[in-house]
């Protein structure tokens, strides 16, 4: 402990090590080899050769821009309906829950012991075009004859959002059960109305729950391809497929490598951005 | 807790495997005399780790096991381990092929591929598998003359058929008027089923059916009809007919009812027809695909005791065992005798017993086209990717 | 409190005033029954369906009630297996992500130091991954070291991934904490480690808690990785998909249903437990 204090500047070091040990070695070491792979040339039948091929990064951006956009779109849509899903839901829990709010908490993740397939024929029943459900609109007049709603893009969207939802529900938890109970009773006994204090108290308390949780959702709701698989035709698909695509039935490594890498990049540029646009300082400490 | 091999094992088992096929060699390079196994000590395994498709066998519901590998046990003293753990072609290559570029083992003796994907062909000429102990599979005698040369494998080297599935389309009929689709323009263009038909996502059965609609021949593609065939589909898709494409998930709606016909692959439906009786399945009059998996040893597999293991299943009392239980064709000959002693009303089924109007109605699609790069990039552009 | 201030000087307010205040006092409690419905409306029909009796193997639609998958649960050959492996594989991968993940935290939040800006970017890069590159190229490393995939493979990979999800969640947790609390503990007489294990780890407990639970939640639901750095091993999710090709047998309707009901009431019964502890406390 006492060199410890002499050497303070060790510490943080110390913390990072294990975690970014093991990153680097099982995450940075791949991420290498991917790289490595994402500037090879060839194919598969007769063999690949490094080659600085820069080539397969511009020929991702120029074929897949759409799918890009769209897993964006998609992304972006479904962390938002998250977010206003899951925030009065938190919210409840963390302020009405009691004791009982690690129960909730499991409940939240509760679908997650079934598996994402079984979760999808489950919705895949609920919503069948001749279901209980869509029957029921067409009865009420709510949708034409031949709505439907599977193998659509609101299905897509649907899907993402429905299988994230945990991941913006716990980190906002987080940072709402946090907040002092009596900042807002202080509020309310300055003559705020419980919309001013929630407006003006708890939500910018709850900002870095918020922060934490759109990117946990935003970010790999980008890259994914399931729930375009499943549940979009194909204008649905999203650069997750695409890369699924060039990986599995294609071989074409180097492509699917140079496209994983456009991806991270656009997200992580997309992650800058916002993360300025919240203001840094308060939400990283 | 893990059936994973060790290091040790996985080197072991690969010079057991290089010992048994290099001494037949070695021996026959002295004694001057080509293709006897020599006097080589050629032990059967212990166990044999063979990976294969879901319900691909024969299952006594029972006795909760499979009754071909009980006997195969009862004769030999192998035990199999029979993994149901391949449901994609591409997937399955796609986890395989690192270790074995890499020249490692990927822990199975026998795993299944589909012979009109790429991927058999890929891992032969890859030099992915190893070669039959043809002298360890006498009953090869027995294996159909039309499976006998494909295009792939043209001495059957390498691989040995499993069981065939042919590809038609699959109607309910509720939604239908009460009658089957038997036409590939009807499913394609018929405005009565928009949005409510499926293709699938694999392009050798897709593009065979539309192709003969199209009256080119699958079994020889060229850039022509091959063109043709996509230009056809992507105006369905581009109109809002086809719904999508989908592997096996097809099950699920057509059962629900939320599709009026679709491409489908012969085992499927007689399984779901007794959950929705208004289900039919019939080849397109223009004709349908049939499709065949093989057996396959990756590197490092034991060649002989998976040799004696197919020559086991190519006894045509086994293979009618086999083929009546899992409800596919058996590539076999001889089935019918012996499949009439165990379960004559199989013999009814033409899923599983096609007759000659059937399997002359039936190609086998082109494996040179299953396996260019260009083909299979405008066959995913077509889906999206 | 608020509705005492209402009150006074007023006289009882009307009937409708009565409902209304009951109203809106209590939306939001209806929202979070609405949303957990929405939640779990999924589960419902896989325990609605874990007692159908298809006659096929497909198990889409009700063909009629029936206990025999219940009675034989056990009847579907590997099902209880992969999903021990699961749930192994899920206890020790969240365990050791959440305690490296909130070592990262702790360092990002609290300590300024070179490269803080790199290391906050460099922990997203996992999650923005596809998972199918990530798979193979991991699976690539280790035929490269000549280790064996299987078990252990596949908790490492678990490990990977679900560390940045940890530091993420914890570092929320870890803004909004308030450094005088410590500052007071130390204050008064504690040192540096007394003080994070008595004052900072309680408090940051719930955020740890959350990461955990998403942490176990990623791991037991995973298949890409998975799929490719199992080997020979077999997960839930790698049983599942297995079986869909030909039909998933109403048997892991059971194992799901079980695993749920099972789970809720471990959390449930650990809460009573406590409860009664703290009531007997003086």
């Amino acid at each position: 402990m006492a060199f410890l204090h002499r050497h303070r500047w060790l510490t943080p070091y110390l913390l990072l090590t294990p975690g970014l040990a093991w990153l680097a070695i099982f995450f940075a070491i791949p991420l290498g080899f991917l790289a490595y792979q994402s500037l090879q040339e060839g194919t598969f039948e007769f063999g690949y050769s490094f080659a600085w091929a820069w080539g397969n990064y511009w020929e991702a951006i120029d074929r897949y821009h759409e799918q890009l956009v769209r897993s964006f779109l998609y992304a972006g849509l479904a962390t938002v309906i998250a977010l206003v899903v899951s925030y009065p839901l938190v919210y409840w829990i963390a302020f009405r829950g009691g004791r009982w709010k690690n129960l909730f908490l499991l409940a939240i993740i509760a679908p997650f012991f079934v598996t994402y397939l079984i979760r999808t024929l489950a919705w895949q029943t609920i919503l069948a075009d001749n279901g209980f459900v869509l029957d029921t609109m067409r009865t009420l007049g709510l949708v034409g004859d031949d709505f439907r709603f599977l193998a659509t893009s609101t299905a897509v969207v649907a899907g993402i959002t429905y299988n994230f939802l945990p991941f913006m529900a716990l980190p906002l938890y987080v940072s709402l059960e946090q907040i002092d109970h009596r900042l807002i009773e202080a509020a309310q006994d300055l003559y705020a109305s419980r919309l001013q204090a929630f407006l003006r108290v708890t939500l910018p308390l709850s900002l870095p729950g918020i922060f934490a949780g759109t990117l946990l959702t935003f970010i790999p709701a980008a890259g994914d391809f399931i729930n375009a698989q499943l549940l979009g035709s194909p204008r649905e698909k999203m650069i997750g497929n695409v890369i699924q695509s060039k990986f599995l039935q294609l071989i074409d490594y180097p492509a699917a490598a140079a496209l994983s890498f456009v991806l991270m990049a656009a997200i992580l540029v997309a992650v800058a951005v916002y993360a300025r646009a919240l203001g840094t300082e308060k939400l990283t400490g | 807790m893990t059936d994973t091999f060790t290091r040790r094992e996985l080197i072991e088992r690969a010079a057991l495997g290089g010992v048994v096929l290099s001494l037949p060699g070695v021996l026959a390079a002295c004694g001057g005399d080509s293709g006897s196994s020599g006097g080589g000590e050629q032990k059967l395994a212990d166990t044999l780790d063979f990976s294969n498709w879901q319900l691909y066998i024969d299952y006594d519901q029972k006795t909760k096991k499979r009754p071909s590998l009980e006997e195969f046990r009862q004769k030999t003293g192998v035990k199999v381990n029979y993994y149901e753990d391949i449901t994609d072609n591409a997937i399955l290559f796609g986890k395989v092929q690192r270790p074995l570029a890499q020249g490692q083992s990927v822990g199975r003796d026998i795993i299944v591929m589909t012979d009109n994907t790429r991927f058999p062909g890929l891992m032969i000429s890859k030099g992915w598998v190893e070669k039959l102990d043809k002298d360890a599979i006498p009953n090869i005698k027995n294996l159909q003359d039309a499976l006998a040369h494909p295009s792939f494998d043209k001495n059957r080297d390498y691989s040995l058929p499993w069981q065939s599935y042919m590809t038609g389309i699959a109607t309910n009929t509720k939604l239908t008027g009460g009658k089957p689709v038997t036409s590939i323009e009807a499913l394609l263009e018929d405005p009565k089923y928009k949005g409510k038909v499926t293709l699938l996502t694999e392009m050798a059965d897709t593009m065979s059916l539309v192709m003969l609609a199209n009256g080119d021949d699958p079994t020889k593609v060229d850039d022509a009809s091959f063109d043709k065939a996509i230009k056809r589909i992507q105006k369905a898709v581009d109109s809002g007919q086809i719904r999508d494409f989908t592997g096996n998930e097809y099950t699920g709606p057509l059962a629900k009812g939320d599709l009026a016909c679709c491409f489908s692959w012969s085992g499927d439906v007689l399984q779901l027809v007794s959950s929705n009786e208004n289900l039919v399945w019939n080849l397109p009059e223009s004709g349908g695909d049939i499709a065949t998996d093989n057996m396959l040893i990756p590197k490092g597999g034991d060649v002989f005791t998976a040799s004696t293991f197919m020559n086991y299943v190519y006894d045509p009392k086994i293979a009618a065992q086999i083929s009546v239980g899992c409800s596919y064709i058996s590539p076999v000959k001889g089935v019918r005798e012996e499949a009439r002693k165990i379960d004559p009303k199989a013999l009814e089924n033409p899923l599983i017993f096609p007759d000659e109007e059937m399997l002359s109605n039936v190609v086998i699609f082109d494996a040179e086209a299953a396996r260019n790069q260009d083909y299979i990039e405008k066959w995913q552009a077509l889906l999206g990717t | 409190m608020s509705v005492a201030v209402e009150t006074v000087g007023r006289g009882r307010p009307g009937a409708l005033a009565r409902a209304f205040r009951f109203a809106r006092h209590h939306v939001l409690t209806l929202y979070a029954l609405l949303a957990f419905s929405y939640l779990l409306v999924p589960i419902a029909i896989v325990v609605l369906f874990s007692f159908n009796n298809p006659k096929g193997r497909f198990n889409y639609i009700w063909e009629g009630f029936t206990l025999d998958n219940w009675r034989h649960w056990n009847a579907y050959p590997g099902l209880t297996d992969a999903m021990k492996v699961s749930l192994e594989v899920a206890a020790i991968s969240s365990v050791v992500a959440t305690a490296l993940g909130t070592l990262i935290a702790l360092a990002l939040v609290r300590y300024g130091f070179r490269g803080r800006g790199a290391t906050n970017l460099f922990i997203f890069l996992p999650m923005s991954t596809p998972e199918i590159v990530l798979g193979a190229s991991l699976l690539a490393l280790f035929l490269n070291l000549h280790y064996a995939t299987g078990f252990v493979t596949i908790v490492i990979a678990h490990i990977m991934f679900n560390v940045s999800y940890v530091v993420v969640t914890v570092k929320a947790r870890l803004v909004g904490f308030d450094r005088h609390l410590e500052e007071a503990a130390m204050d008064l007489g504690a040192n540096e480690w007394a003080t994070f294990r008595k004052v900072t780890l309680p408090l940051i407990a719930p955020g740890i808690l959350a990461a955990a639970l998403l942490a176990f939640a990623l791991s037991v639901d995973d298949f890409v990785i998975t799929y490719f750095n199992s080997g020979a091993t077999t997960t839930f999710p790698l049983f599942v998909w297995a079986t869909a090709t030909r039909g998933v047998p109403p048997q892991v309707n059971v194992m799901g249903t079980v695993i749920f009901v099972v789970a809720l009431s471990l959390m449930a019964g650990n809460i009573l437990l406590q409860r009664r502890r703290e009531g007997r406390a003086p």
